[in-house]
């Protein structure tokens, strides 16, 4: 792991709801390394509890 | 979601919490505390059996209590991790009675009631807020009889029982008497906009949310009626307005204007009886009706003020975290290296929250810039894919999205006994984490060698199952979907016979496809690390800020002469107050110039190329020198829009000599203390909201910043000693502390009165507006206001020129309001049909500065994450041109949308060459091409023909 001081570091990324999760991948596939945090058993948060979303009516999961 | 749960960069930490973080920005220590989940993460496969022996019953969180759950759990079956977790609260443990059932029935040993929390310590370079939102409790708002009537829910609760998956299997029923109601009513604003329950601001997204959930129950129940009852009606996303006129044209949809004061029940019935003042009509009305719908405020998460202790960072008296400037840096917090995104700020919805995400995301690369993790090549095990067709069908119930339609049992004997298929399985949700892993065994146990997923739609869920499909060693080409979710349940829901007739159909048809098709590999492709962003106004000035910090280097150009755009214009900027000129002045100051190479008075003469590989000409009408090409991997289009310009006589434009649009206004503010318009005082100011905005000439949509907008410069008129009126379809002020703005302008004196296209204001006067004239519906009387200088408050348009200049190069797709289509309203706003392509701020529709700011950090993001590699993996699904029947007619290039074609010489003779890197698999040159000598890899002649004589001849 490449790094310049000192042990390689990541980001951290607390909440595990739709933003987490849009904040983590993006940050991963940019090649850093990341840590979600949850407070509940899984993530998904308020997104993962809707059925459909407007305006398109898309799946929420 | 999955996309997390099996991400090798992403370590997950559920049933955790941050408990503290020491150090500074780029190097903090965080300790996270691990509470003990009681079953083992890695080992669990999510069977069940340990909840099936458990004798605990609790109420089951995630569906609002309105089902149960064991005490050892999964939250719910798309779970990540897909692992079940032991409530230590609820579990009788090993004593005293020695229950412990669920450690006896795990085969895996996966229990352990032993299992001690854990403290792990992090180093981190940067930390992302995005703790998200609760719910007000709407038993605080007494006198809706939220849980003293059974028939009243709240909207979280409304969303669970419509959902297919939810406690009630997607049926609407009242708890009452178990049937569906005839009538269900929803009331807005419960908690929200409302001082006296600390909830100042407006929560953003229950209007369309409300709007969404009347639309579904009117579908799935055709006699029930729907009433609204609402203040303002808030549809102000892109696409929200035309979605709300959807509901308006349903005659069994009432929106009612006006918040109900009381809700009584009717014991014997069950019915309620909602007491309100009709606004429209100012009659008092007594409404019964089956079932209410409370659509209650959103407040910060709980535990967000401790959080905010342990991060030191600033939070509103509400617990929603403050970012540094609300306007023009939305996204830091007050401490360095601490960033915040979506909800944790204020409400927001699903699009605003992921843009905000992703540009949390490059602000915190920036702290991370050392730390880039090497690419590592996955290790893919060998699988044996050769030989002779072994077809495995997997059937998804999806909930009872399919299953509560379609005869599951059915559809399995039928593929089972279908040519080539070896193996069928039905799955409860074929997408679920812990079913991903259930597939991937099925394919090695029975050596299948292709797949047939008969689930929802290939739209959003291909790339999961060719993932799926890929980590085993399968090629992911070698997967069909069959939608039999969209295409039979959910269109033919009411004839579930029918509905299985047709999945039989399409799942015969996939399974004939699959035999034929080949395993393709995407090709690997070198790519540049320039970037190219069109249009110098807040947006792409941003993208090009955020890009350098990741030492990208990027081309920055702009028509005009300077940079900053509208504004710069802008005397003030809601809330913060600053001017326009000194928010760009900062951002100005910001820009690297070894990174950032501005191009004023330049234009785009011609773009070439693909993503990673763009070739750009330029040309500029200043004279000075810019370079002939740059080589550009990735371009990001920002280059806004344009303002409404009213017609001749539009609400008296260029027919009243004192009548001026907000723009002209604001120059007026810059100059003045005291406002007088042709050297004449002006005492009194109306403004007209929505010229040109929802419907009829201008844009279909809600403009979204104009209210805002006509409340600031009201603020400053009335402030400066003059009366105001602002005459308004609805207020739309959706800014987190912007419904503060409104209540201010109120209380300074500012006149709200309300107007309806079918009741225009009259404007009287000769030669100027001096007074206008509507009805005032209270008092159902004709009433005047005098005026000395009439504001129209014009909406935005699409810049047509701009777009048309963008779309001689790049076939970025223009919605119906003639602003660029981003790829997914929701899930890709940012992103276009062209690979490399970005768009942000006004050209993909009305945005204000923050909303603008926000989204071009998350292009920041996208163009980080695109370029962060050398190379790229390019789709192979192309156009594949058999040279020896090829004549080189050239009809394809002809018809070729994206250039992809050309005609070259070949052996003496001419002949079309495809470039894969453009091609997009449309197959438009295939059905063309007079010699058929054109194919579409995964689409082949042959791939289709086996489809349709598998419909037509074997049904």
């Amino acid at each position: 792991m490449a790094s310049k001081d000192g042990p390689a570091k990541g980001a951290l990324i607390i909440g595990g709801g739709i933003s987490g999760i849009q904040a983590a991948l993006d940050m991963a596939d940019a090649q850093f390394q990341v840590y979600l945090v949850e407070k509940q058993p899984s993530i998904g948060g308020t997104m993962a509890k809707l059925d459909k979303t407007f305006p398109s009516m898309d799946c929420a999961i | 979601m999955m996309d997390v749960g099996r991400h090798p960069r992403i370590k997950l930490y559920t049933n955790s919490e941050v408990i503290s973080v020491s150090g500074k920005a780029g190097n903090f220590k965080v300790k996270v505390l691990r509470k003990a989940r009681f079953v083992d993460e890695i080992e669990c496969t999510a069977c069940g059996d340990c909840a099936n022996v458990c004798p605990v019953v609790q109420p089951n969180e995630f569906d609002e209590g309105l089902c149960l759950r064991r005490a050892i759990y999964s939250p719910f079956s798309q779970a990540v991790p897909s692992a079940y977790i032991r409530s230590a609260e609820d579990c009788l443990g090993t004593n005293p009675i020695a229950c412990g059932k669920c450690m006896e029935v795990c085969q895996k040993n996966c229990v352990d009631l032993d299992m001690p929390d854990i403290i792990e310590e992090l180093e981190i370079g940067a930390i992302i807020v995005a703790t998200g939102i609760d719910y007000y409790d709407p038993r605080e708002a007494s006198e809706y009889g939220y849980t003293r009537y059974q028939n009243v829910v709240n909207s979280i609760e409304l969303e669970r029982l419509l959902s297919p998956s939810g406690p009630s299997g997607g049926k609407l029923h009242r708890f009452t008497d178990q049937k569906p109601p005839k009538r269900v009513s929803f009331i807005q604003c419960v908690g929200s906009r409302c001082i006296r329950r600390d909830i100042p601001y407006c929560s953003r997204i229950c209007c369309m949310n409300a709007v969404k959930s009347a639309l579904l129950i009117r579908e799935m129940y055709p006699d029930t009626e729907v009433d609204i009852f609402y203040i303002d009606m808030r549809a102000f996303g892109k696409g929200f307005e035309q979605f709300y006129q959807r509901a308006c044209q349903d005659k069994k949809i009432h929106f009612i204007k006006g918040k109900p004061s009381r809700i009584e029940e009717d014991t014997k019935s069950g019915d309620l009886i909602i007491l309100s003042e009709n606004i429209d009509t100012s009659k008092s009305e007594r409404l019964r009706t089956q079932m209410v719908i409370l659509s209650e405020a959103v407040v910060p998460a709980s535990k967000s003020k401790e959080l905010s202790e342990v991060l030191k960072i600033k939070t509103d008296n509400r617990g929603f975290f403050l970012p540094q400037d609300r306007c023009g840096d939305p996204l830091s917090s007050n401490r360095d290296g601490i960033f915040l995104c979506g909800c944790a700020t204020g409400p927001k919805d699903i699009t605003d929250s992921i843009a905000e995400a992703s540009g949390a995301a490059i602000r915190a690369s920036q702290y991370l810039s050392d730390y880039k993790l090497p690419v590592v090549k996955e290790e893919i095990p060998e699988y044996d894919f050769s030989g002779a067709p072994r077809i495995g069908v997997f059937i998804c119930h999806c909930g009872s999205n399919i299953a509560g339609v379609l005869d599951i049992d059915l559809l399995k004997i039928y593929a089972t006994d279908l040519a080539d298929v070896v193996y069928t399985e039905d799955l409860l949700f074929a997408c679920a984490e812990s079913t991903q892993r259930s597939i991937q065994d099925s394919i090695i146990q029975n050596k299948l060698n292709r797949v047939v997923i008969a689930a929802c739609t290939p739209r959003t869920h291909e790339p999961i199952f060719r993932e799926t499909l890929r980590k085993v060693g399968l090629n992911p080409y070698l997967l069909e979907m069959a939608n039999i979710r969209d295409q039979c349940s959910w269109v033919h829901g009411e004839q579930p016979e029918m509905a299985t007739h047709k999945a039989k159909d399409l799942i015969r048809m996939a399974v004939a496809k699959v035999r034929r098709l080949e395993p393709l590999e995407p090709k690997e492709m070198e790519i540049g690390h320039n970037v190219l962003v069109i249009g110098g106004g807040i947006s792409g000035i941003e993208t090009a800020i955020q890009l350098a910090k990741r030492d990208y280097h990027v081309y920055l150009i702009e028509k005009e002469a300077d940079l900053g755009g509208w504004v710069s214009k802008l005397r003030i900027l809601y809330p913060t107050g600053m001017s326009g000129k000194k928010l760009i002045d900062q951002k100005v100051k910001m820009i690297d110039p070894q990174k950032i190479e501005i191009f004023t008075q330049t234009s785009v003469k011609d773009i070439k190329g693909f993503v990673g590989n763009f070739e750009v000409i330029l040309q500029t009408s200043n004279g000075k020198a810019v370079p002939d090409t740059v080589q550009v991997g990735a371009i990001v289009l920002a280059t806004g829009f344009e303002l409404y310009q009213p017609q001749q006589n539009e609400f008296g434009f260029q027919k009243f000599s004192n009548v001026i649009t907000n723009m002209e206004l604001e120059y007026l503010l810059e100059s003045q203390k005291e406002l007088s318009f042709k050297n004449k005082p002006v005492k009194q100011v109306s403004f007209i909201q929505c010229v040109g905005s929802r419907g009829k000439g201008g844009l279909p949509e809600c403009s979204r910043y104009c209210c805002q907008a006509a409340i600031k410069q009201a603020i400053a008129l009335q402030k400066m000693g003059l009366q105001v009126t602002i005459f308004n379809r609805d207020i739309r002020v959706y800014h987190h502390e912007a419904e503060t703005m409104y209540r201010q302008a109120r209380e300074l004196g500012v006149t709200f009165i309300r107007y309806t296209v079918d009741e225009l204001p009259v404007l009287l006067g000769k030669k100027e507006v001096e007074k206008i004239r509507f009805k005032e519906s209270t008092l159902k009387m004709e009433i005047e206001v005098n005026t000395d200088l009439l504001v129209l408050s014009v909406g935005m348009r699409p810049s047509r020129q701009s777009i048309e200049e963008i779309q001689k190069f790049l076939k970025v797709p223009v919605g119906m309001d003639g602003f660029l289509l981003e790829k997914h309203p929701k899930f890709g706003p940012i992103e276009t049909n062209i690979e490399g392509v970005y768009i942000c701020g006004c050209i993909q529709g009305p945005k204000d500065i923050s909303d603008s700011i926000g989204q071009a950090n998350a292009v920041a993001a996208k163009v980080d994450a695109l370029l962060a590699r050398s190379t790229i993996l390019m789709e192979p699904l192309t156009s594949v041109i058999n040279q020896e029947l090829c004549r080189g007619c050239g009809t394809c290039v002809d018809v070729c949308e994206y250039g992809a074609i050309t005609l070259q010489d070949k052996d003496n003779a001419v002949i079309a060459l495809v470039n894969e890197a453009l091609c997009k698999g449309c197959g438009t040159c295939a059905t063309f091409c007079p010699t058929n000598a054109i194919d579409i890899r995964h689409f082949r002649d042959e791939q289709i023909e086996s489809m349709l004589k598998a419909f037509l001849l074997e049904g």
